[in-house]
């Protein structure tokens, strides 16, 4: 039965290829904005993140003469929703696979 | 003259006149305006509950076209667009409701002169304040640290002649609002 020993290498193959898409770190990366108050993101980065005061503070003056800051990482699904939660503040945010970045 | 966010023990503090006011609650309707999805006539209340869109899987769905909207929502992901489209269809309309209802709330807390911001309520007022600034900053042209000092150095109501002067103007009030507002939300942390 060629139909029966053909399939489980496929869904194998595709279940392999899924598990590692979800295992892959994804990075974070906020971007400088003209019009995002230095205050305000900074005040973002503590209270959504949970980051100290020095590490916000970092991590602003990044974005701001950088251009470009990776805000964290993680799972794609954590990343996806720290991206909604970026939007939702109005900050600028992408994600991009970790060993891309 | 407005007087600015200072943090009390009741909460943060501000105090308005009513022609700033009615300015206010003026651009936080023009951004609710931009964001408001459209919404089928017979569309189940349970959509807009969980923040999904019923139209986001019709052959169709697409990012928005209008700068200042793109600039509420950009891609999530800039290299890839149907990765992008996809966290639109699973984000973008919860995002909108989010978004919508802090500045419903923002222009609420504008009906009194003098307003009084839990800690609860302070970062979603600064965010529909942010929001309003995305906005008028992409009317403006608003790109880079440039355009921002040109913007920046415009302080002068009597004036203004042009609808970018006076917008300009605008966008600084709202500006010097939020950062006496996250001035006194950091000092709270």
């Amino acid at each position: 039965m060629p139909t029966m020993t053909a399939m489980p290498d496929v869904l194998e193959h595709v279940e392999q290829a899924q598990a590692h898409e979800l295992d892959q770190p994804y990075n974070l990366i906020v971007w400088n904005d003209p019009v995002n108050l230095m205050s305000y993101v900074s005040y973002v980065f503590q209270s959504y993140f949970g980051y100290s005061e020095s590490k916000a503070e970092k991590l602003m003056m990044q974005v701001h003469e950088d251009g470009r800051s990776t805000v964290a990482t993680g799972s794609r699904e954590k990343i996806e929703s720290d991206v909604s939660a970026m939007h939702g503040f109005g900050l600028w945010a992408t994600l991009a696979k970790a060993d891309a970045a | 003259m407005a007087r600015a966010f200072r943090s009390t023990r009741r909460g943060y503090s501000a105090s308005f006149e009513a022609a700033e006011r009615q300015l206010l609650r003026g651009l936080f309707q023009d951004v609710i305006t931009l964001l408001e999805p459209e919404r089928a006539e017979d569309e189940d209340p349970l959509w807009a509950m969980v923040g999904l869109d019923p139209n986001a899987h019709k052959a169709g769905f697409a990012a928005p076209t209008d700068g200042a909207t793109r600039r509420l929502l950009p891609d999530a992901d800039p290299d890839d667009a149907e990765a992008s489209l996809e966290f639109r269809r699973l984000s973008e309309r919860g995002i909108r409701e989010s978004k919508i209802g802090a500045l419903r709330e923002a222009a609420l807390v504008l009906e009194a002169g003098n307003v009084l911001l839990s800690d609860e309520a302070a970062p979603r007022f600064a965010a529909a304040l942010n929001d309003v600034r995305l906005v008028l900053a992409e009317r403006l042209g608003l790109v880079d640290e440039e355009d921002a000092a040109r913007i920046h150095a415009q302080d002068d109501w009597s004036k203004a002649e042009s609808v970018d002067e006076y917008l300009a103007l605008v966008y600084n009030f709202v500006t010097w609002l939020q950062e006496s507002l996250m001035q006194a939300l950091l000092k709270s942390l």
